[in-house]
């Protein structure tokens, strides 16, 4: 008995470990099983979420890609994706008031006016070619044979390296450094005497860029030719060209120091024929102080003044900003043929003319000082603080007329031989875009005693609202 | 009339007075300049910037700054594209800068003959990174074409590693197949099918397998791979070397629109130049690049594992062709992706 007893109890005891072993096993594979269904639902889940990370990304760099029309202080701005094309949309309005004081019978009359409103459009095509278009329909413009007034800026630009561009078109003569400052950016409301015998805006061909980081810039190009202070985009009366030439060192411009970086030093000139009318000069408060002999020519009585060939004009410049403060100063000199022509008289000479300024200027409120456009530190807002920038401008300058005029080409009575000006202003940046200004100027002319406009010292209030994006 | 002539001289030699002035003050500064690189390269360039910068100021006084942006080398080519005013570009493909030649006309067509080894100044290989004990017994670039096998790699219309691995693969199995296109194709679409997941850029696709732990293995840079067998998790991954891999070469450009606009030109090709010298190829050599120069090599060579390299140029041509035939839209990559979906 003994044996099938131990038999059986082996037998049930191998049964119970087979069982045991079956279950472990079976328990085993099942846990295994588990633990790769886990492992793939786990890569799954990572996967998924890894996933919506990446498209998340590669929407951002799609909406990157998208055409992008903007609205902001620059103004409207429509860009393709590759920023290859682009058209931005933006204007200037500066509404005056002139105020005139202690003034003779007959001279300028206190006037609202708006003396800028100047729709802009510019932009780029094919990257390499930049273009713009200002119009201008301010108070008193109008056009002529020689110059459509309303067309200020017309020009393609052909953007092949900062350092080396190609402008054709209608633009600022590159050659006095008020002049080339934006209209907005001035530091008080009219240019100093020499942007009146510098000339204005005149079509042409230049070729121009700022090498060296912008240390160094130059234009130099062929024009129609102007009279001292004009415009023009047509030749009218002659064929000759002005060749205009400009340098402008900033040399110290990544310096560290900062009383050194603000330096820049320049000069400009042109060289040319001229044949044609001749300009008349104006004051600060625009009206004309100096005219040449302006008769038909027909008779000796009625003697008239034209350009009569050769003309040149130098002007050494020079600015300099240091924090809050601000100095530009120019000088520049016009010397042209001149022709006077009565009857059958015919009388040659040459007018040396010249003028120059010293600006300076100083923000009360901290901001740094600058050529171009200033950024108020603390935008004026209701209620919260911010006040806007306040700056103080002040100017001497001067306008000399070369005594050899007189009384030949320019009658002494009402022709100024000489002005002399000082100025001081305020502007108060409520932000980057609206300004308010006031200018108080007072000129003292010698000559022109019967001349309503220069028989006294002209003493004028000019106020401005600006807005520019 | 006044005499002028003594009046204008008096003008125009205080203007060259001044201007001489000017010209004596181009002196001592400070100079910024801006690498847009590709993805790996970040740990490199900040070692390499730095002693750039010490060398640079030893050698001409001025303290340079050099300002680092990285990203998936197409992305990089084109942000360059839309305006980021990159001084040189260290892409991870020829094909990148000569975008930057066709579409911005940033610098000339001949940019690859400026600088030695057609300016790849270090190489690199594909490799494959593997989770520890490599448990799907990864060997070949044929492995990974098995059913089950989790592939990471990224999206080859965003990053030029992600190229770089196609063309390996590619080229892997045209020399397999003793150059039969269709198995190549077939062979390249099933590694694809076993990509979960297409990053925009290798670092992406690192932090996919390395972080957050997905795929069986990373078809990675070379220099990517050690980087992560050298770091904290080294413990976790091991290195597989194909026999037959695709030598890598980034190439390097400066930009001589922008460096003309920044005045940068100088410093730039200095910075390029710096890449060539003994101490630059060996700061590459430690950041797990191949160096060029042999010296440089001879010193780090135990840190790469041996294996048959094949160049781009040997097995696929030009950069532009390739870019047509593989990348570009409706390619043979489109197809793939279209067919596996």
């Amino acid at each position: 008995m003994s044996i099938p007893i131990r038999y059986s109890a082996g037998l049930f005891a191998s049964t119970i470990v087979s069982l045991a072993v079956l279950a472990a096993d079976d328990t085993e594979a099942q846990l295994r099983q588990l633990r790769e269904q886990l492992s793939a639902l786990d890569q799954k889940i990572r996967t998924l979420e890894r996933q919506r990370e990446v498209d998340q990304e590669i929407a951002v760099d799609k909406a990157k890609a998208q055409p992008l029309a903007t609205i902001d202080d620059k103004g409207f701005t429509i860009r393709s994706a590759d920023t290859n094309f682009t058209m931005r949309i933006h204007g200037v309005f500066q509404g005056d008031g002139r105020f005139y004081f202690d003034h003779a019978a007959g001279a300028a009359n206190d006037t609202f006016l708006a003396r800028r409103v100047r729709p802009i459009f510019d932009g780029t095509v094919y990257r390499l070619f930049d273009y713009r278009l200002m119009l201008d329909f301010g108070s008193g413009l109008n056009s002529a044979a020689a110059n459509v007034g309303f067309v200020q800026d017309a020009y393609v630009n052909m953007n092949i390296d900062p350092a080396f561009q190609i402008r054709v078109g209608k633009d600022k003569v590159p050659l006095s450094l008020e002049r080339l400052q934006s209209d907005v950016d001035l530091g008080l409301p009219e240019r100093g005497f020499p942007s009146v015998i510098a000339p204005n805006r005149d079509t042409g061909i230049q070729f121009r860029g700022e090498p060296w980081g912008g240390k160094f810039e130059y234009q130099l190009g062929v024009f129609n030719g102007l009279s001292d202070g004009g415009s023009g985009d047509f030749e009218t009366t002659d064929s000759g060209k002005d060749v205009v030439a400009r340098v402008f060192f900033q040399p110290f411009r990544d310096q560290r120091a900062k009383w050194l970086k603000g330096i820049g030093l320049g000069v400009g000139g042109s060289y040319g024929d001229q044949r044609g009318a001749v300009r008349s000069y104006v004051s600060t408060g625009q009206q004309t102080i100096f005219s040449y002999l302006n008769g038909n020519g027909s008779t000796p009585l009625t003697p008239q003044v034209t350009a009569g060939g050769e003309h040149w004009r130098v002007e050494p410049q020079a600015w300099y900003y240091w924090g809050s403060l601000g100095i530009l100063g120019e000088y520049i000199v016009s010397d042209q043929k001149l022709q006077r022509t009565a009857g059958t008289s015919v009388l040659q000479t040459r007018a040396d003319n010249r003028g120059w300024q010293i600006q300076g200027s100083w923000f009360f409120t901290g901001e740094e000082n600058t050529f171009r456009t200033v950024n108020p530190l603390r935008p004026f807002t209701l209620g919260d603080g911010g006040w806007g920038a306040l700056q103080a401008v002040a100017r001497i300058n001067q306008l000399t007329l070369d005594n050899q005029l007189f009384p030949v080409f320019a009658n002494p009575d009402t022709s100024v031989s000489k002005a002399s000006e000082w100025s001081v202003g305020i502007n108060w940046y409520l932000n980057r875009l609206v300004r308010v200004s006031a200018d108080y100027s007072q000129t003292h002319y010698e000559g022109g005693a019967k001349n309503p406009a220069t028989a006294k010292d002209e003493k004028v209030l000019i106020s401005r609202v600006q807005l520019s994006f | 009339m006044k005499t002028v002539s003594s009046d204008i001289r008096r003008i125009f030699r205080a203007s060259l007075i001044l201007l001489v002035l000017c010209g004596v003050s181009l002196s001592a500064k400070t100079i910024e300049i801006l690498n847009v690189s590709y993805d790996p390269t970040r740990e490199f360039y900040v070692q390499f910037n730095e002693a750039f910068s010490t060398y640079w100021k030893e050698k001409t006084g001025d303290d340079v700054v050099v300002k680092q942006s990285h990203g998936g080398s197409g992305k990089q080519a084109r942000a360059i594209l839309d305006g980021l005013q990159a001084d040189v570009a260290t892409l991870g493909l020829g094909y990148d800068i000569n975008v930057l030649v066709e579409k911005g006309r940033l610098l000339p067509e001949d940019w690859q003959q400026r600088l030695p080894n057609n300016s790849s100044p270090y190489t690199s290989a594909i490799v494959l990174l593997v989770r520890k004990g490599n448990p799907k017994g990864i060997h070949e670039f044929e492995d990974l074409a098995r059913p089950g096998v989790s592939v990471i790699t990224p999206n080859p219309k965003t990053s030029g590693g992600a190229r770089w691995n196609f063309l390996a693969a590619w080229g892997y199995a045209l020399k397999k197949w003793n150059g039969d296109k269709a198995k190549a194709r077939a062979f390249v679409a099933a590694i694809y099918k076993n990509t979960p997941v297409l990053d925009t850029g290798a670092r992406g696709a690192t932090t996919t397998f390395v972080e957050r732990g997905i795929g069986d293995v990373f078809i990675s840079w070379e220099n990517e791979a050690l980087l992560v067998l050298n770091g904290k998790d080294k413990a976790e991954f091991s290195l597989v070397v194909p026999s037959t891999t695709i030598l890598a070469e980034p190439p390097v450009a400066w930009l001589d629109r922008n460096v003309r606009r920044h005045g940068t030109e100088a410093v730039s090709r200095g910075y390029l130049e710096f890449l060539y010298t003994e101490k630059g190829q060996e700061i590459a050599a430690r950041n797990y690049y191949r160096p060029r120069n042999a010296k440089i090599a001879g010193q780090f060579s135990s840190q790469f594992a041996p294996t048959q390299l094949f160049t781009v140029q040997e097995v696929f041509g030009a950069w532009n062709d390739i870019q047509k035939t593989y990348f570009a839209e409706g390619g043979i990559f489109d197809e793939i992706q279209r067919d596996n979906r």
